[in-house]
């Protein structure tokens, strides 16, 4: 039996109707033709469907679609603000940090998950909090890069801020 | 396919009263972490879903010297918790190596043990630690100590009308240390763990608690190791004794994650290292 289920995308209210075993990753997917989570494993083990549920990072493959009733849901297209990318993009793009780009909006959101929590990570830091996305091409030295280089560049910002004065 | 239903509880007593009504048609659902993998390669057809995220389960706290956790507390929140780092902090590290941070971010402690898989984290440090799950129904509240919970492998005691709603960790005394193998150091099943508690008196061990993780169809104390060590002063050799002599308590299976053989010889190793980590060496 399907039922309503309202929540907002990327900032958008969406109405769409699911079956309680649907997962959040068929609804974004299939409902709402958000195709930047994968399927890569529909188990919890790749996370290459890595999203946003209110600000925090979870696999939607394993997320009841109907518990995100009333929540705000974050995808890799909502990172752009006034058509730019967000430093993380920009620096993957960069770097190539994404080679045949499956996991990448998965590694995009989970970095997102760590420097809005931890903007100073170390590398052990980001190690831990990428450690749940897989990546079959063997990009990881790129993307820890890629992150670096965005944590670098939010310190420098940080300290221009307050005058030089970190 | 048959048409399941989906209920979202906001009160206590809306989810008593459905599972006093359909208990054994209803799957209660958390962080869903443990059901949506079946959910998705149709291996499970619920009938009904319980939600029980907004029921107010998720909490941390100190409750006259013993530590509460509700049973729909995430992974992420007892791993980054102070007062469980504080009061209990081999259930905090158990809870930190667990999945992986979006995983963490949603699976619950209850979950866990609910599901009562054989690799399962969350009972070996609570074993070790005596603690005690509060079971609410209808019919009112029992306090079941966790040694008693699980029946076996995918089957504890919890009746079809009873929902687990706390874990409760008494005061805890002694000295404690966790160690988890898996295939990797993050992001992988547990293959074995050692959950061990020791409290001390007069340079003597007074109470030991030796706990085995995915080493037979539950989590189980090594009674016999723990003997070898009660009574005694600890030195590494005896963490050895006492770790041969688990081994023989263990039962572990083959599985796609490891064999028996390699369970039996990795489970001496880490239970002879969180004695010898329990001991502050």
């Amino acid at each position: 039996m399907k039922y309503v289920l309202s929540f907002t995308i990327n900032g958008q209210p969406v109405e769409t109707l699911a079956e309680p075993t649907a997962s959040l990753l068929d609804v974004l997917r299939d409902n709402l033709d958000i195709t930047s989570p994968k399927r890569g494993c529909e188990s919890g083990d790749c996370g290459g469907c890595t999203v946003f549920v209110d600000g925090k990072a979870v696999p939607s493959c394993l997320t009841v679609a109907l518990t995100v009733a009333g929540s705000e849901v974050t995808t890799v297209e909502g990172l752009m603000r006034d058509g730019q990318l967000h430093p993380l993009q920009r620096e993957f793009y960069e770097r190539g940090a994404a080679q045949c780009g499956f996991c990448t909006s998965g590694m995009l959101m989970a970095a997102k998950a760590l420097l809005d929590h931890n903007p100073s990570p170390t590398r052990k830091e980001i190690a831990v909090a990428m450690s749940g996305n897989l990546c079959r091409c063997g990009g990881y030295i790129q993307v820890m890069e890629a992150i670096e280089a965005v944590a670098g560049r939010q310190r420098e910002v940080k300290a221009e801020d307050s005058g030089g004065r970190e | 396919m048959p048409n399941a239903e989906y209920f979202a509880a906001t009160e206590l007593r809306e989810a008593l009263r459905l599972l006093a009504e359909r208990g054994d048609q209803i799957t209660v659902l958390a962080g869903g972490t443990d059901l949506a993998p079946q959910f998705n390669c149709r291996e499970l057809r619920p009938q009904a879903l319980l939600y029980i995220g907004k029921l107010g389960l998720n909490y941390i706290a100190a409750d006259n010297g013993d530590l509460a956790i509700g049973a729909a507390t995430t992974l992420e929140d007892i791993a980054t918790s102070r007062l469980v780092s504080e009061k209990a902090p081999m259930v905090a590290q158990a809870a930190a190596e667990m999945g992986n941070p979006a995983i963490r971010n949603v699976a619950t402690i209850g979950g866990n043990l609910v599901m009562a898989s054989r690799a399962a984290d969350m009972p070996p440090p609570l074993l070790a630690l005596d603690a005690k799950l509060i079971l609410v129904s209808q019919r009112g509240e029992r306090v079941v100590p966790i040694g008693e919970f699980f029946k076996r492998a995918h089957k504890t005691i919890r009746l079809p009308d009873e929902l687990l709603t706390e874990i409760r960790i008494p005061s805890v005394k002694g000295q404690t240390a966790f160690v988890r193998h898996g295939r990797r150091k993050v992001f992988s099943c547990c293959v074995a763990s050692a959950a061990v508690r020791v409290v001390m008196d007069g340079g003597k061990c007074a109470d030991a608690r030796i706990v085995a993780g995915s080493m037979a169809s539950t989590a189980i104390r090594c009674l016999g190791a723990e003997g070898v060590l009660n009574g005694k002063k600890l030195t590494s050799e005896l963490a050895g004794e006492a770790a041969a002599q688990a081994v023989s308590e263990c039962k572990p299976i083959d599985d796609e994650r490891a064999t028996a053989w390699y369970r039996r010889r990795v489970i001496k190793v880490l239970i002879e290292r969180a004695i010898n980590q329990a001991r502050g060496l």
